[in-house]
């Protein structure tokens, strides 16, 4: 459904999203999504007078993701954001909360990834 | 700066555009969403359609029971329970919840005879 | 080195709503650097979608924003019908148009009066206000509700609007109009108003480009570029052309927020004289199944949505990326070389709303 998406590896994302700011591109920003089966999908979005290029890397969640906000420094919110919900493991972000942008210290690891199914454990409490 | 100060002379000339509260009250606008009213609970047929819609969960319908519990301080009063209801049996009213001090749920419960008469007809 | 001092700016500071907190590193009076500690705010409200029916998101989704909810459920749902093939009817599409653009007038009158209040012009800040409030009220007559108006579903609207309310719109932006120009000349040429915001912060049209800004911020830094040019709801068919300044100071900004009243009255006036008769939506069958992405241009930029569904009543992630999000770190990337003085004009030129950042 999704336009210009390529799929890359890990290995040369910085090398593409280089390639991206040299041709003039904006970075919008990241998504991660977990797909469930131990995976997660990056999808890093820029954009050219209007006209939308995303790139994907699919990752494993232990994998190391080098941080593109030294190249691309929009992208420092959003790769926090990334290590906090999903617990991905990124690094050299440059400025790195260590964890606690959004979350407290009491807070789960990563909420957002599937691992954990908060849902269903409210809904097996509630007596039925 | 005089551009500003021919403002605030049209503006001491003029009335207050605020109202003094709790003794003066703006009429609702026709089109409001105020609040949940409430439901003509003898045209209910419990279907629970309200409560599996409500983006708030703030509606209990026990089949059962014939009871229909709304909790007005979860609900968001975006309307949709009214707009789903097959019978159009949820008021919805366009003034504002008034501020209480109880955190009260509103309950419905029908009357047992339309039950006896329903399993009759 | 020695003499630097850390002065924490908020999370509860007069000029700002919202807990944003800086932590300013202070060289004198001069900024050496800004570093922000979000997360007050924080709601998770991209998980709570994952447990709600696609079609009750767009109540959770209408919650992210308590200014710009209209903008926040279109892109929602303009992606859901792009994703399960939907033909949203001609009027819904105008209608949209005409709650967006009202949106977008409310929240720029908003921010002038904040603006004001920053640098305590408070009679200004209250003339904004005031003059917002006939906006606010077209929006409750027309909507039910002054800000959460809940008018999107997949598929066209909620609501329709009558002929006779039509007129009286446009009788009220006209009415609008008239008081934007009396403050439009103190906001443009007070004294007092030029003095704090004339060159500065200034944003160079390039690094507005590398650090990711986007709305009036990229357009008072000369980008042309407003979403609503691809032509999304009914946009296409009216006239449009993107409000650019090219000083890229405060002033610009302002200037740029000013400019788009007008603009949106105009975009008002022109849909609700084109608007056709008919349906105002259809019924939404199926489950959606796939990716998609979605924009909309916000009175504050651009922002993204991302849905992925399985086919099944629930979405996969739904990802939202606010223009807040973006603009926070070309604010970061501004702040140095200023003083502590102008910290409050600059933050709120970028027109901060962090609950939008951190839903
Ligand atoms: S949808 Fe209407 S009829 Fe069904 S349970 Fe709710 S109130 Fe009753
Ligand atoms: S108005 Fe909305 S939130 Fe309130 S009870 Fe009805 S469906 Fe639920």
């Amino acid at each position: 459904m999704i336009e210009n998406v390529t799929n890359i590896p890990l290995e040369s994302l910085l090398g593409h999203v280089q390639d991206m700011l040299f041709s003039g591109y904006r970075f919008i920003t990241a998504t991660s999504v977990d797909n469930g089966d131990g995976t997660i999908d990056v999808l890093y979005h820029f954009d050219k007078e209007l006209e939308m290029k995303h790139l994907r890397i699919t990752v494993n969640k232990q994998d190391e993701i080098p941080s593109i906000s030294g190249i691309y420094f929009g992208a420092v919110l959003v790769e926090n954001e990334m290590k906090e919900l999903f617990g991905l493991n990124i690094k050299n972000i440059v400025i790195d909360y260590g964890g606690h942008m959004l979350l407290s210290d009491e807070e789960l690891d990563a909420p957002m990834s599937r691992q954990i199914t908060i849902v269903n454990k409210d809904k097996g409490g509630e007596p039925q | 700066m005089f551009d500003m100060i021919g403002n605030i002379f049209k503006n001491l000339g003029t009335k207050p555009a605020t109202r003094c509260y709790p003794f003066e009250k703006r009429e609702p606008f026709e089109a409001s969403r105020g609040r949940v009213k409430g439901i003509e609970i003898e045209k209910c047929i419990f279907c629970g359609i309200c409560s599996r819609k409500c983006p708030a969960d703030a509606i209990r319908v026990d089949r059962n029971a014939k009871s229909w519990e709304i909790d007005p301080f979860k609900c968001v009063i975006c309307g949709a329970c009214a707009e789903v209801c097959p019978k159009k049996c949820v008021i919805m009213d366009e003034a504002y919840t008034q501020p209480t001090t109880a955190k009260d749920k509103l309950t419905y419960v029908q009357a047992a005879k339309e039950e006896s008469q329903s399993q009759a007809g | 080195m020695n003499g630097k001092t850390v002065i924490p700016f908020g999370p509860q500071h007069p000029v700002l709503p919202e807990p944003l907190q800086l932590k300013l590193v202070m060289q004198d009076e001069k900024i050496v650097e800004a570093i922000p500690a979000i997360g007050y705010v924080h709601r998770g409200l991209e998980k709570l979608t994952e447990t709600k029916e696609f079609t009750q998101n767009v109540f959770v989704i209408e919650r992210i924003c308590g200014i710009c909810s209209f903008k926040h459920a279109l892109a929602y749902c303009q992606g859901m019908e792009n994703l399960m093939g939907i033909e949203v009817p001609d009027r819904a599409r105008f209608l949209r148009v005409i709650w967006g653009e009202l949106h977008r007038m409310h929240s720029h009158l908003l921010w002038l009066g904040l603006l004001a209040d920053a640098f305590g012009f408070e009679s200004l800040f209250m003339q904004a206000w005031r003059d917002r409030e006939k906006v606010m009220d077209i929006m409750e007559a027309t909507a039910g509700s002054r800000v959460i108006i809940s008018t999107n579903q997949i598929g066209g609207t909620r609501r329709d609007i009558s002929p006779e309310m039509l007129a009286k719109i446009v009788d009220v932006v006209n009415d609008v109009k008239e008081d934007i120009e009396r403050v439009e000349k103190v906001f443009c040429n007070d004294y007092t108003v030029k003095h704090r915001m004339v060159g500065i912060g200034v944003l160079s049209k390039e690094n507005a480009k590398l650090w990711g800004a986007v709305g009036p911020m990229a357009r008072g830094s000369g980008i042309a570029e407003d979403v609503r040019t691809l032509g999304y709801a009914a946009y296409g068919e009216l006239d449009l052309e993107p409000v650019v300044e090219t000083d890229g100071d405060c002033y610009a900004r302002m200037k740029v927020r000013l400019r788009e009243l007008y603009q949106s009255i105009d975009l008002i006036k022109q849909a609700i004289a084109k608007i056709p008769e008919g349906p105002i939506n259809v019924p939404v069958k199926g489950n959606p199944n796939g990716e998609v992405i979605s924009r909309v241009e916000q009175p504050r930029g651009e922002a993204l949505y991302y849905m992925r569904a399985n086919g099944g009543k629930t979405l996969d992630r739904l990802r939202v990326r606010t223009p807040t999000f973006a603009n926070i770190p070309t604010l970061l990337k501004m702040l140095p070389g200023h003083h502590l003085a102008d910290v409050p004009i600059l933050i709120l030129t970028i027109d901060p709303c962090i609950s939008c950042t951190e839903r």
